[in-house]
C-alpha cells in the first residue's frame, strides 16, 4: 500500500485525473478573461459569457456536481462584476423557479399516493392484451399524462407496469429482447413527447414563459400554451408508436397471459383509497387553478398552493419531499434563468444573435427559416446532452433576440428541448429506462434518430402553418 | 484480512469470484463482493431513486440485485456461506442502503471469515478506489476489462494490492510466475504467492530479475529467504535469475497458464503518472491474470 505522503500525492493525481474538465474550464475562463473584449459588446456581457461557457463545459462534463455548478454560476456572476449581489438574488428567484419547486414537490406528492396500479388498470382495460395496442396505450398514457404532471413522474408509475407485464410475458427478459426495449421506450419517448404539451409538463416551458414575460415580449397563458403544443402532442403520438414498433418489433405479438396476471395483481390492492380520491382532487384542484388563476397569481404559485393543500390534508410529509425532491436542480434552474437575464440584459444576448445572423445573412436573405432551424436544431442537440431546461435558460435570450416572432421562436426553442431521444443523459426519463438494465446506450440513437427527424420536420408544419392563425 | 472481489454479471464474472472466492478462502479473509452498477446522470439521481422506490413496491428488484442473488447461489453451492443463510434464501430484504449510493447485505462466512454483499452505483474506478479507501481492503480482485485503460488507471491508483483475473479456465494447469524485480513489497509479494499457490495447489517459479549483468548480494539474500520460505511451506518452486529489460522478461516468460505476481514499485506516483512503472506496463499486454502486491 502507498505511503502517506505519497498516498496524498496518489489521491491529487486521481482527482486531476478524474477533473481534467475542470481544470481545463479553468484555463479556458481566464483565457477568455484576457481576450479583448469584442467590438459591439459590452464588458459585463464579456464576463456574461465567461460564466456561460464555464457553466455549459461544467455541466455537460459533469467534473463537478450539478448544485456546484449552480452555485458557480451566482458566485461568478457578483465576482465578476456583472451584477450587485442584490441584482443576482433577484434574478435568481422568480416564479419560474417557485413553478419547477411546486411541479417537483407536487410530482414526489403523487407518486408517493401509490396511484401506479390503478393505472395499470386503466391501460391493460384499454389496450387489451395486444402488443401493439399495449405500446401505443404507452406512449398514449405517458405523453397525456407527462403534459400535466411532468415526465419522470409518470415515468416512475409506468416503469413498474411495464416490467410487471415484462416479468409475466413468459419470455426471457434481457437486454437484447425487443419486448422490453419496445414498451420501456414507449414511456421514455411517450413522456419526452408529452412534456411539450402544457407548461407544467416541464420546467423549460415555465422558463421559457417567465422569459417571454420578463422581456416584454408575450403574455403567454396555461391556456394559450396547450392550443400552441398540444396538436403537435397529439400528432406525436401515432408517430412515436409506429417508430418505436419498426425499431424494435416484438418477439410476441400477444401478451395474453401477461396481461392477465397484471390484471390479477393490481385488482388485489381494491378500489381508491380516501387519500388516493383526495389526492386525485387536489392535483385536478391545482390543474383548475393553473388555467384560471395563473394569469393573476403566476403558474408557480399555484404550485405552491397545490403542495401546501398536500401538506396540509397529510397526503405526503415534509420528510419525503425534503428526502426526494432533487434540491441540486433547482438550485440549477434558479441559477441558468438568472445567467439567462444577465444574458440579456448586459447585452451577450443580442451580441450573439448579431453575430449569427451577420454570418448567415452572407448566404440567405431570408432569415426566418435559418433562424428557426438554428434555434432548434441547436436546441434538440444541445438537449440530448446537458439538462433541457438548461439549455432553454441559455439559448432562450439568444432565440428571442434574433428579430423573429418571439411567441415563434420561443415555443418552438421550448418543444424541441423536449426532442430527448437520441443519449442516455439526455432526460431524467431516458436515465430511468436505462437503470432497469434492459436498454443499451445504441437502442436509443436507433429509435431515436428517427424520431428526432420526424419531431423537428412536424414542429416546422406546426410552426409555420397551424401557429400563425392563432396570433 | 480483507478481500474486495468487483462483480458485474454471471456471463462476465464468474471466472473472478471462483478465482476470488478461492483466494479468500486461502487468506480466510473478510470477503466483500461488490457489483457496481451503471452511474446515473446527476440530473436523473432522484428521479432514478424513485422509480426504483415503485419497482420496489412492486416487488421488482432493482438493477444489481440480480447480480448480487447469483452471487449468493455460488456462495451456497460452493458452502462459503453457513448453512442456514443458505436455506433462508438470499436476504434481499436486508439490502440496506449505507450512505448514498451503497447498499449492503451480510452473510456468515465458512471458510473464510463473514461476507458482504454490496451494490453500489457509478463510474467503476471511482466507486472501487472509494470502496478501497473507505473500508481498507488488502487486496483487490476484478475480471479483466475489455478497456485496458480501466485497469492501467485502477491498478495505478487503488490502495490495495490489486488481483486482475483474465483467460481464467478451471481445467487448465496453473504455475504462478513470482517475478522479484528490486526490493520493496518482495516479502509481501512472496508471502501471498505462497497462500495463492496453496489455495490452488500448484508451483510456483521465480524469476529475480536486475538491470546488471550480475545479482547483487540483497537480490542473492532475498533468494535465500524465499527459498527456505517456501521448502518451509512445502511449496514445489524453481527459480532463476534474469538480467536486462524486466519488462521485456516478464513479457518473454509468461502465458496463459500462468499466475503472474509482482510487487508493485515504490516510485514517485508523479513519475508513475507520466510514465507508468513495470507492473503497469505488462498488465497492459498480457494474457495471463496478475496480482500487483502493494
Amino acid at each position: 500500500m502507498f505511503g502517506p505522503s505519497n498516498q496524498l500525492l496518489n489521491n491529487l493525481l486521481f482527482w486531476v485525473s478524474r477533473k481534467k474538465w475542470l481544470i481545463t474550464t479553468f484555463f479556458i475562463s481566464i483565457s477568455i478573461f484576457y481576450l479583448p473584449t469584442p467590438e459591439g459588446l459590452s464588458p459585463e456581457g464579456h464576463r456574461t459569457l465567461i460564466i456561460v461557457v464555464t457553466a455549459l463545459i461544467l455541466i455537460i462534463s459533469e467534473s463537478i456536481p450539478i448544485p456546484a455548478v449552480a452555485l458557480l454560476i451566482l458566485i461568478m456572476e457578483v465576482v465578476l462584476g456583472v451584477d450587485t449581489p442584490n441584482g443576482v438574488a433577484s434574478t435568481f428567484m422568480s416564479d419560474a423557479v417557485f413553478f419547477i419547486m411546486g411541479s417537483l414537490m407536487l410530482a414526489v406528492a403523487i407518486v408517493h399516493q401509490g396511484l401506479d396500479r390503478h393505472l395499470a388498470l386503466v391501460i391493460v382495460k384499454l389496450t387489451g392484451n395486444k402488443t401493439w395496442r399495449i405500446s401505443f396505450g404507452f406512449v398514449g398514457v405517458s405523453a397525456i399524462m407527462s403534459s400535466f404532471i411532468g415526465e419522470h413522474t409518470v415515468a416512475a408509475m409506468m416503469l413498474p407496469v411495464a416490467l410487471t407485464l415484462l416479468r409475466n410475458s413468459g419470455i426471457k427478459i434481457d437486454r437484447s429482447s425487443n419486448i422490453s426495449t419496445l414498451l420501456l421506450f414507449s414511456i421514455a419517448y411517450g413522456c419526452a413527447l408529452g412534456s411539450i404539451g402544457t407548461p407544467s409538463g416541464g420546467g423549460r416551458n415555465a422558463i421559457m414563459i417567465g422569459y417571454l414575460s420578463e422581456f416584454g415580449l408575450a403574455n403567454i397563458s396555461y391556456l394559450d400554451w396547450m392550443k400552441y403544443a398540444y396538436p403537435m402532442l397529439l400528432l406525436e403520438i401515432p408517430l412515436a408508436a409506429t417508430i418505436l414498433w419498426y425499431s424494435f418489433t416484438p418477439e410476441k405479438t400477444i401478451m395474453d397471459s401477461a396481461v392477465r396476471k397484471l390484471k390479477v395483481d393490481v385488482s388485489k390492492s381494491g378500489p381508491l383509497n380516501s387519500d388516493q380520491k383526495l389526492s386525485i382532487i387536489v392535483f385536478i384542484a391545482v390543474f383548475i387553478g393553473w388555467i384560471f388563476l395563473s394569469p393573476k397569481i403566476g403558474l408557480g404559485i399555484v404550485a405552491l398552493s397545490g403542495v401546501f393543500l398536500y401538506l396540509s390534508l397529510r397526503l405526503v410529509e415534509w420528510n419525503d419531499i425534503a428526502s426526494r425532491m432533487n434540491w441540486g436542480i433547482v438550485i440549477l434552474f434558479g441559477s441558468a434563468i438568472s445567467l439567462g437575464i444577465q444574458m440579456k440584459d448586459t447585452g451577450a444576448a443580442s451580441w450573439l444573435a448579431q453575430i449569427f445572423l451577420e454570418f448567415f445573412q452572407l448566404f440567405v436573405t431570408d432569415m426566418t427559416i435559418v433562424s428557426w432551424l438554428f434555434s432548434v436544431v441547436l436546441c434538440s442537440i444541445m438537449t440530448n446532452l446537458l439538462s433541457n431546461a438548461a439549455t432553454v435558460a441559455v439559448l432562450g435570450p439568444i432565440v428571442l433576440d434574433l428579430g423573429i416572432d418571439p411567441i415563434i421562436m420561443g415555443m418552438a426553442t421550448s418543444i424541441a428541448s423536449a426532442f430527448a431521444y437520441l443519449t442516455i443523459v439526455a432526460s431524467p426519463t431516458c436515465m430511468i429506462i436505462h437503470s432497469t438494465g434492459l436498454v443499451k446506450s445504441k437502442d436509443f440513437f436507433k429509435a431515436g434518430w428517427k424520431l428526432f427527424i420526424v419531431s423537428i420536420v412536424l414542429l416546422f408544419l406546426i410552426s409555420f402553418i397551424y401557429w400563425p392563425k392563432l396570433s | 484480512m480483507k478481500i474486495l472481489i468487483a462483480i458485474s454479471s454471471k456471463k462476465y464474472s464468474s471466472q473472478t469470484l471462483e478465482v476470488g472466492m478461492s483466494v479468500a478462502k486461502a487468506f480466510s479473509a473478510k470477503t466483500t463482493i461488490v457489483d457496481v452498477g451503471d452511474k446515473i446522470n446527476q440530473f436523473s439521481l432522484k428521479e432514478v431513486g424513485i422509480a426504483q422506490e415503485r419497482m420496489e413496491s412492486w416487488d421488482l428488484d432493482r438493477p444489481g440485485v440480480d447480480v448480487l442473488e447469483w452471487a449468493f447461489d455460488f456462495l451456497s453451492k460452493n458452502e462459503f456461506i453457513e448453512k442456514n443463510e443458505i436455506e433462508s434464501g438470499f436476504p434481499k430484504n436486508t439490502l440496506i442502503e449505507r450512505g448514498g449510493r451503497r447498499s449492503e447485505v451480510f452473510l456468515k462466512g465458512t471458510v473464510c471469515d463473514d461476507v458482504s454483499l454490496i451494490l453500489r452505483n457509478g463510474e467503476i474506478i471511482e466507486e472501487l478506489i472509494s470502496e478501497v479507501q473507505k473500508e481498507v481492503y488488502d487486496v483487490t480482485i476484478i475480471g479483466k476489462s475489455q478497456n485496458s485503460k480501466k485497469d492501467y488507471e485502477l491498478s495505478q491508483y487503488i490502495d490495495s494490492s490489486i488481483f486482475i483475473v483474465n483467460n481464467y479456465k478451471p481445467d487448465r494447469s496453473y504455475k504462478i510466475l513470482l517475478v522479484i524485480n528490486g526490493l520493496s513489497g518482495t516479502k509481501k509479494a512472496i508471502k501471498y504467492s505462497v497462500r495463492i499457490a496453496q489455495a490452488f495447489k500448484i508451483g510456483i517459479e521465480i524469476i529475480f530479475t536486475s538491470k546488471d549483468n550480475v545479482a547483487g548480494s540483497s537480490l542473492k539474500a532475498i533468494e535465500e529467504w524465499a527459498a527456505k520460505f517456501l521448502r518451509r511451506n512445502k511449496i514445489n518452486f524453481k527459480s532463476s535469475f534474469e538480467f536486462g529489460d524486466a519488462e521485456k522478461i516478464i513479457n518473454k516468460k509468461s502465458d496463459k497458464n500462468h499466475i503472474l505476481i509482482m510487487s508493485s514499485e515504490k516510485s514517485n506516483p508523479l513519475k508513475t503518472f507520466f510514465r507508468g512503472n513495470t507492473p503497469l506496463k505488462i498488465l497492459k499486454d498480457t494474457q495471463s491474470s496478475v496480482l500487483i502486491v502493494k
